[in-house]
């Protein structure tokens, strides 16, 4: 088997300090990491590689200085890392991301089983393994927990829904976005590392994916951040009083309002 | 191709906009603002210089007919034939906007044997239902739900299409939008309408929700965005409302995945997944005590947690410990009974939304980070909330009941 | 107040870490040291015993009462003051003793202090923090634990390899005595001449004593009883002397500045005799294949194989240890070292050649974990917490079937030429009686936690004794029967094994020159003059 995990570098916190003085964003020595979810897809590629003998891609779209993001993806047992990087990819959203992407993954040519992490953990959006699937034209599934069994056109998982997991049967090759509870992934150990600090990351310019430029980059995105803010949280300390039936009406009635995303 | 640059006579050094800069790529070097290879283009910067020093250019992108697209649609989700609650809160949130728009609401039902729902749909804010009721649309599939919704636009011509950000609509909309080439802002929290360009501002929290983002998408149709359930309230239905029913028949479309069998959850929630955890500590008196926590707990859709002293004791297992020795919990809201809150305690609930303590120390440490407080005994509160939230619950479900026997 | 209505309002604070629970009248909750000294004096005058507490995380019973009046310090959580030396480029805040490392670390990684009270001076220090991430290296494993606590039984932890213990970061004290009055001492400030010396209190009065006579083990740590040395700092006999010479109510601490790179690796050997061998290359005791190993790792821990046994098995089948690392079968006995750094290429110069060393120790590189970031680093550390908090579990779960169960661990540690040794004796000792053993922890110094799981009172009364006679051996090969936790009332049998009667009688002889009525602590570290009788 070919399997290509699609891996994106994020800040490594998503605290947003703000001065108090200036009111503007304090973002110091903010480490990059492997979007953590994608770290499950890396794993779990891992897993299909050492029972079937698969070879695995890493494969990415950042600034130059993704590629020893890549190479930690190495060390992670991933055989080979490949970088989208040039000017022309900046400013994507997720549908020109799914775009320059879908092109990366055609110059890699024929593969069984691309996996995502759930989503990054930088903007939450969970769109770009759908679409990026959708543009490839190949099925996907989305917040898998489980490979049952993988044959040699079909595979069969586990998805977790907000109702409880769905038992599936998907067509390869295929696209499947991982949650957290498919595995644990690994730790590198010191002869990974080793193979890693060897390794050559290959690096993709814009003109070697044979892309339209309408379709990548900022002008290929159709949604534009028009502003940004930072949240004002009002922290609440209210006693309250009263007898207990009031209390406790009072209470219920603050229970009922709290916006949950129980349904 | 676009790109931000700094107009170096103009830019003073203020670094005002490596403030702005929620990624870090601006940096001062020679007292003038440099755009690092990191920079997103996402703009942030622009706005906050007051020396007009950064221009953002941006490629000249050719729109499509935008004034053919017109109305709202709102994905109605539905599961065994009962619709999702954020489709209707969505269906409030259209009709609000329809308002300003002066157009009017959509709701797409696909299913099999749910035309009924189409009076609830229009109760709730539908001005009118594209329903298509087959067989083949009886279980979602993310391809042939993506397909058929996709032809209805490409027919119906939609200016904004709102889908519940639930398992499914999270899945399904990415669908719809790559292959219509438009945009889709994904959980957003505020959608608002630009007075001047009529725009579908949509609100969305960035980083972890550290940040805020007013997303926009000018020059693509339809505009679609995602909303979790319980960020907007539903409008109180009116079942005397009307509203017109179009029911549409295709040919089956077929799908690369199919379902195998549905695995529903039957068994309780784990602590660190819950979303309201009612934790009890020693203040809680005796065991048989904890049973009105669990009542609590079941009656909000909970869990039920414990202090450490409590487990220390036996009363609970050491699986439903919260705090430094036990877990780190994140529901969005701990009710926490009893409890005085020592450090330990207090350190594994770092990240909650919303705190409520009960206990009759009104010294308790608790209180300091609860975000409601009320000093009492458990005992004598518990019930009585217990009783208010039943009876809340009632008046809810009659509602349903009698729409069901007016609307059969 | 009645001892079993203090016991149905106050339950939690007859208790601590050790599992060992007491009785008491009554307690307080002193927010200064004026509050404490008056709540000294009172008891003073009715000659009503004292047991101080922190955050009872200790281990050793310190917190736990036996009858009479708690001093409870932790509302007494304020970080009070902050010193910069510019010369010496040395930073050190002084805190009250109910401040919890855990908050402390929060501080000192926003460097965001309350500091509406400080004087000028302090709030002038904390800018010289600017110029560098500070953090203060005293690491017990249990991060509630409190700053007074940590000062009184000498507390160390993991990073103690390379950092040294409490002691070697406490500066100054202020200790309220059991009269209440209150001493006063800096370091460099009351130094011995020879074996006798002299202090003075606040109120004027001048203390003179003489230093007892016994001789301390020559190990890189240990808490067994008072410090004593000829010509010592005299500061030093209150750190470790578990809250029985006097109530500290400040203490000043010592920062270390932070290194830019932290790596973990969790080493994974075949067997226990390579995984030792391994522990004594990094000690540069001995040489592997003639690779010039430069690694200073600043801690060195070790999981035996019982250990990695039992994480395996909470793992499967316990949701509270489902998130720790998984691990191969054949994984054996682990080896967890930190380093720390300035430059990321360095460290991993000197990892590749651990790696060609543990190949060479008929080990595997690849059955290691690298982590050279936070969140890497804090799986290691969670796996390696994962040990004690197992333990505990086990002990609590056990404790239900009969509550005279309470944890059986070892602190004990040894010189290093006896590392060997001392792991023969574990091993031997808990083969021969046939119990269930975990041992983990702090192998670079020779300092390893022996924690036995019994099933039943029988194992328990058996483990007891085999306690005994690890301790009489292990002060026999130099070492010391508490190296970490304090003696507390746990281990006065212990301390009786390095120490013969008339050494512990000069303790007893020096508390009093503190404590005259012994009040304070009483039977921790060695019995009530009365109760032996």
């Amino acid at each position: 088997m070919k399997i290509i995990i699609c891996i994106k570098q994020v800040p490594g916190t998503n605290e947003v300090k703000m001065d108090p003085i200036t009111n503007t964003i304090i973002r110091e020595n903010v480490e990059a990491i492997i979007n953590p979810f994608d770290l499950y897809a890396i794993e779990e590629a891992v897993r299909i590689k050492e029972k079937t003998g698969s070879f695995v891609y890493g494969l990415s779209m950042g600034i130059p200085d993704a590629t020893e993001m890549l190479r930690e993806a190495i060390s992670l047992r991933v055989d080979k890392g490949i970088l989208m990087t040039d000017r022309k990819f900046a400013g994507a959203d997720t549908l020109a991301t799914s775009y320059a992407l879908s092109k990366g993954i055609e110059k890699i040519g024929e593969y069984d089983l691309i996996i995502c992490g759930k989503q990054a953990t930088d903007g939450d959006t969970a769109q770009v393994g759908p679409s990026l699937a959708n543009t490839l034209g190949i099925a996907y599934a989305t917040d898998i927990s489980k490979i049952l069994e993988i044959k040699h056109n079909k595979m069969s998982c586990l998805k977790i829904t907000d109702d409880g997991y769905e038992e599936i049967s998907v067509l390869l090759p295929a696209l499947i976005t991982v949650v957290k509870e498919i595995n644990m992934p690994r730790l590198p150990s010191i002869k990974s590392m080793k193979t890693a600090k060897k390794a050559e990351i290959e690096i993709v310019t814009f003109e070697e994916i044979n892309a339209d430029e309408n379709r990548a980059g900022l002008k290929g995105s159709p949604t534009q951040v028009r502003k940004t803010f930072v949240p004002v949280h009002n922290v609440n300390n209210e006693m309250i009083e009263g007898t207990s039936e009031e209390k406790a009406q009072k209470l219920s009635e603050i229970l009922l309002n709290l916006r949950t995303d129980v349904n | 191709m676009a790109s931000i640059n700094i107009i170096k006579n103009k830019c003073i050094g203020c670094k005002r906009c490596i403030g702005a800069c929620p990624f870090g790529a601006i940096e001062i070097v020679d007292k003038v603002a440099v755009i690092k290879e990191n920079c997103t283009l996402c703009g942030s910067c622009v706005e906050v210089c007051k020396f007009n020093a950064i221009n953002f250019e941006r490629d000249k992108i050719e729109s499509v007919d935008l004034s053919k697209y017109k109305g709202i649609w709102v994905f109605a989700e539905q599961r065994y034939g009962k619709l999702k609650s954020v489709s209707l809160e969505l269906l409030g949130k259209a009709k609000e906007l329809s308002d300003v728009l002066k157009t009017k609401v959509t709701a797409i039902l696909l299913g099999h044997r749910v035309n009924e729902l189409c009076h609830e749909l229009i109760a709730y804010g539908a001005d009118e239902v594209l329903l298509m009721d087959e067989e083949w649309l009886n279980d979602f599939n993310d391809h042939i739900y993506g397909e058929v919704i996709i032809d209805l636009v490409n027919k119906y011509k939609p200016e904004i299409v709102l889908v519940g950000a639930t398992s499914k609509g999270r899945s399904l909309s990415p669908h719809i939008s790559s292959t219509l080439k438009t945009g889709l802002t994904a959980d957003c929290t505020g959608l608002n309408i630009d007075k001047e360009s009529k725009l579908l501002v949509q609100t969305r929290p960035a980083f972890g929700g550290n940040l805020m983002a007013e997303i926009i998408c000018p020059n693509n149709r339809p505009q679609m965005a995602t909303v979790r359930p319980k960020v907007f309230k539903p409008l109180k239905p009116d079942y005397n409302r009307k509203g017109k029913i179009t029911k549409i028949h295709k040919p089956p479309v077929e799908g690369f995945v199919k379902l195998i069998r549905n695995i529903d959850n039957s068994e309780g929630l784990s602590l660190s997944d819950a979303e309201i955890i009612v934790s009890v500590g020693r203040g809680i008196g005796s065991a048989k005590n904890i049973q009105l926590a669990k009542e609590l707990a079941d009656e909000l859709g909970g869990v039920l947690g414990s202090s450490r002293p409590v487990v220390d004791i036996g009363w609970m297992p050491y699986s439903q410990q919260v705090g430094q020795t036990g877990k780190t919990v994140a529901p969005k809201v701990y009710i926490a009974c009893g409890i005085s809150g020592a450090i330990q305690h207090l350190a594994g609930l770092a990240d909650i939304e919303t705190i409520i303590a009960i206990n009759a120390d009104s010294e308790a440490p608790i209180f300091k980070v609860a975000n409601y407080g009320i000093v009492g005994d458990v005992n004598e509160i518990l019930p009585l909330l217990i009783k208010n939230i039943k009876e809340a619950k009632i008046t809810i479900d009659k509602s349903y009941i009698e729409h069901i026997n007016t609307y059969p | 107040m009645d001892e079993n209505e203090f016991a149905k309002i106050y339950g939690e604070y007859l208790r601590d870490e050790s599992r060992q629970v007491g009785n008491a009248e009554s307690i307080v909750f002193p927010k200064s040291e004026a509050e404490i000294i008056s709540s000294v004096k009172e008891m003073f005058e009715k000659n009503i015993q004292i047991t101080t507490q922190g955050a009872r995380t200790g281990l050793a019973a310190s917190a736990v009462p036996h009858n009479g009046h708690i001093i409870n310090l932790s509302k007494m959580n304020k970080v009070t003051g902050a010193r910069y030396d510019e010369k010496a480029d040395r930073f050190f805040l002084t805190v009250q003793p109910g401040v919890l490392l855990s908050e402390l670390r929060k501080y000192l990684a926003n460097k965001s202090f309350i500091v509406h009270e400080w004087d000028d001076k302090s709030i002038n220090a904390i800018n010289y923090m600017e110029k560098a991430q500070w953090f203060y290296s005293t690491d017990p494993t249990e991060t509630s634990a409190s700053m007074g606590g940590i000062a009184s039984c000498n507390a160390s932890g993991a990073k103690s390899y390379r950092y040294g213990s409490a002691r070697d970061h406490i500066t100054g004290l202020r200790i309220v005595l059991a009269d209440g009055d209150v001493l006063s001492i800096k370091r460099g400030q009351f130094i011995a001449d020879d074996n006798i010396f002299s202090l003075i209190t606040e109120s004027g009065r001048v203390i003179k004593g003489e230093l007892p006579k016994y001789k301390m083990p020559d190990v890189k740590k240990n808490t067994s009883g008072y410090f004593n040395m000829p010509g010592m700092d005299m500061i030093d006999l209150f750190i470790g002397s578990d809250g029985t010479l006097g109530i500290i109510s400040e203490i000043e601490i010592e920062l270390n500045k932070t290194q830019e790179v932290n790596w973990g690796v969790t080493i994974f050997m075949p067997d226990e005799d390579s995984a030792v061998d391994l522990v004594r290359a990094l000690r540069h005791e001995i040489i592997i294949d003639n690779i010039d190993l430069q690694l200073n790792p600043s801690a060195i821990e070790f999981f035996s194989h019982n250990a990695l046994n039992m994480l395996k098995n909470q793992q499967a089948t316990n949701s509270a240890f489902s998130n720790i690392q998984e691990f191969k079968d054949s994984y054996h006995t682990a080896v967890y070292i930190e380093i720390e750094s300035d430059s990321n290429d360095e460290v991993w110069a000197e990892i590749e050649k651990l790696g060609d060393i543990i190949n060479a120790l008929s080990g595997d590189e690849d059955n290691t974990w690298v982590a050279y970031n936070t969140i890497n680093l804090e799986k290691l550390h969670d796996f390696r917490h994962a040990c004690p908090e197992c333990v505990n579990m086990q002990i609590d779960s056990i404790k239900k079937t009969d509550n005279r169960i309470t944890k059986l661990g070892t602190d004990m540690s040894v010189p290093d030429n006896k590392l060997k040794d001392a792991m023969k004796m574990y091993n031997e000792g808990i083969e021969e009686n046939n119990l269930n053993a975990v041992i983990f922890g702090h192998i670079g110094n020779n300092h390893l936690h022996v924690n036995i799981i019994p099933q039943n009172m029988d194992e328990y009364e058996k483990g007891k004794e085999l306690f005994l006679i690890w301790a009489e051996k292990v002060a026999a090969m130099g070492g010391a029967v508490s190296a970490e936790h304090g003696v507390g009332k746990l281990k006065v049998p212990f301390l009786k094994k390095m120490y013969n009667k008339e050494e512990i009688n000069e303790m007893r002889k020096l508390k009093k020159i503190f404590d005259s009525a012994q009040i304070l602590n009483r039977g921790t570290i060695f019995e009530f003059e009365e109760d032996e009788k």
